[in-house]
C-alpha cells in the first residue's frame, strides 16, 4: 500500500477545522447535523462519539493498510467503523442509559456517516497511523464545532435554554421559535452557517 | 480462485472474526449492566406512575419496587401494587409507535379499573420541547385520578383551552402528532387489558 508524503500537523489541524471542514466545506454528515442539533447536550455527546470513532477508525485503517487488499478495503473500513460505533453504543447503554435512549438510533447511524468513511478512504489508507489519527480527530472536531454552534442557536431560540438551563431573556421574554427545534429549523441554521463560513473564505478562486 | 482472491477472503474472514470476538466479549461484559439499566428505568416509571414513593438511590428504587409490586399471571402483563398487604392498583406497561420513535410507559390503574392513578414514561424520543414534554409533570399530573369512560374512547386528549369533560385531558400545543399517537396507544392497550380482566371476572 502506497504512503503519501506525510502532511504537516498544522496543515492537518487547519484542514480539519476550517479549510476542508466536513460540514460547511465538504457538506458531509448532514443527516446527523439536522437530527441531533436541537439540544446542546445531545449534540455534544454525538460529536464526542463521532470524533472518537473517526480518529480510532482512521488509526486502525492506517495500521492495517499494508495488509489490506485494495479490492476489499471498503468492506474492511466499514467493519472497523462498525466495530467502534458498536463499542460507543454499548458504553452509552451501559453507563449513560438516559443519553443512549435520547440519541436513539443516531449513534448507530455514525457507521453510515460519510465523514468517517471519507477520512479513512482519503487519508488513513495512505498515511501512517499517527497523522491518520489526528486527521480523523481534527475532522471530528471541525464537525463538532459547527454542530455545537448550530445546537446553541437552535436550543436557545427554540426553547430558551442552554443544556437545559434557562437563558436570561430567552427563557422569559423571548417568544420561543418552536420551528427551531423542529427539523426545518436545522435546515435554516445550517444554511446560514454554510453561507456565513463560505462568505469568510470562498473556495472558488475567480480566474 | 487465484492466490490473491484466497488471501482477500482469508483476510476478511480473520479480521471479521477478530473484531466480532472483541465486540461479543465487550457486550457480554456489560450485558448485566445494560439489562439492569433497562429494568431500573421501568421500575422508576412504575414508582413515578403511582406518585407516592420517594427515593434517592437506585437501590431504594429496587427495594420499593420489590416490596410493593409483583406480577401475577391472573392479571396478564400488569404488575399488582399492594399497600400494607391490600390491593391498591395495577401498573400496566404500554408501548407503541410515537411520532419519531417508540413510546414506552406505565399506566397506574385503580383496583376497580375505573380510574387512572397516574402515568409515567421510561422511553420517549419525541421532538425536544414539543412531543418530548409528555414526560413533564404538568402533563402527567392530568392523568392522576382521571375517570375512564365506560363507552367509546376511554380517554381523550383535547387541544389546550378546551373545556374538559369526563375522561379528557389537555394535549400539548405543537405536539399534536405525539398526542394523537399517545391517545391511541393508551386507549387500545388499556381497553384490551380492562376487557380481558372483566371477561375473566378479575375486576
Amino acid at each position: 500500500m502506497k504512503t503519501a508524503s506525510v502532511k504537516p500537523m498544522q496543515e492537518i489541524i487547519r484542514d480539519g477545522l476550517w479549510k476542508d471542514n466536513p460540514i460547511f466545506r465538504q457538506i458531509l454528515g448532514i443527516c446527523s447535523t439536522l437530527a441531533v442539533t436541537n439540544l446542546v447536550l445531545n449534540t455534544f455527546v454525538m460529536c464526542t462519539a463521532l470524533t472518537l470513532v473517526t480518529a480510532l477508525s482512521c488509526w486502525t485503517v492506517s495500521l492495517l493498510r499494508s495488509w489490506t487488499p485494495r479490492n476489499i478495503r471498503m468492506m474492511v473500513q466499514t467493519l472497523i467503523i462498525a466495530f467502534y460505533v458498536i463499542i460507543v453504543d454499548v458504553v452509552l447503554k451501559a453507563y449513560w442509559p438516559d443519553m443512549s435512549r435520547s440519541l436513539g438510533p443516531y449513534v448507530g447511524l455514525i457507521i453510515t456517516n460519510c465523514i468517517v468513511m471519507g477520512r479513512c478512504e482519503a487519508f488513513a489508507g495512505s498515511n501512517p497511523p499517527g497523522p491518520a489519527f489526528w486527521d480523523g480527530f481534527f475532522n471530528g472536531l471541525g464537525y463538532s464545532a459547527v454542530l455545537l454552534g448550530i445546537a446553541v442557536i437552535r436550543e436557545g431560540l427554540g426553547m430558551g435554554t442552554f443544556c437545559g438551563w434557562p437563558l436570561p431573556y430567552f427563557s422569559t421574554h423571548w417568544d420561543k421559535w418552536i420551528i427551531m427545534v423542529m427539523p426545518p429549523g436545522g435546515f435554516f441554521v445550517l444554511a446560514c452557517v454554510i453561507w456565513a463560513c463560505r462568505s469568510i473564505r470562498p473556495r472558488e478562486v475567480k480566474k | 480462485m487465484n492466490s490473491r482472491s484466497f488471501y482477500a477472503v482469508g483476510y476478511m474472514f480473520l479480521i471479521t472474526a477478530f473484531f466480532s470476538t472483541l465486540i461479543i466479549g465487550f457486550a457480554r461484559g456489560t450485558q448485566t449492566r445494560v439489562l439492569a439499566n433497562e429494568r431500573l428505568a421501568f421500575e422508576k416509571a412504575v414508582l413515578t406512575a403511582f406518585g407516592n414513593f420517594s427515593y434517592k438511590t437506585d437501590a431504594e428504587v429496587n427495594r420499593l419496587f420489590q416490596e410493593h409490586f409483583a406480577q401475577n399471571p391472573e392479571y396478564g402483563k400488569a404488575w399488582v401494587y399492594k399497600k400494607d398487604g391490600v390491593l391498591a392498583g395495577f401498573a400496566l406497561p404500554f408501548e407503541g409507535k410515537g411520532f419519531w420513535a417508540p413510546i414506552k410507559g406505565v399506566a397506574a390503574v385503580s383496583p376497580d379499573g375505573q380510574k387512572l392513578l397516574g402515568l409515567a414514561f421510561y422511553e420517549v424520543n419525541e421532538t425536544p420541547g414539543l412531543g418530548a414534554r409528555i414526560v413533564e409533570p404538568f402533563f402527567r399530573r392530568q392523568f392522576e385520578g382521571l375517570r375512564l369512560r365506560s363507552q367509546g374512547l376511554l380517554l381523550e386528549l383535547k387541544p389546550e383551552g378546551t373545556v374538559l369533560s369526563e375522561g379528557q385531558v389537555h394535549a400539548i400545543s405543537g405536539a399534536t402528532q405525539t398526542c394523537v399517537r399517545l391517545e391511541a396507544i393508551l386507549n387500545e392497550q388499556l381497553k384490551d387489558w380492562l376487557d380481558a380482566m372483566r371477561r375473566e371476572g378479575r375486576l
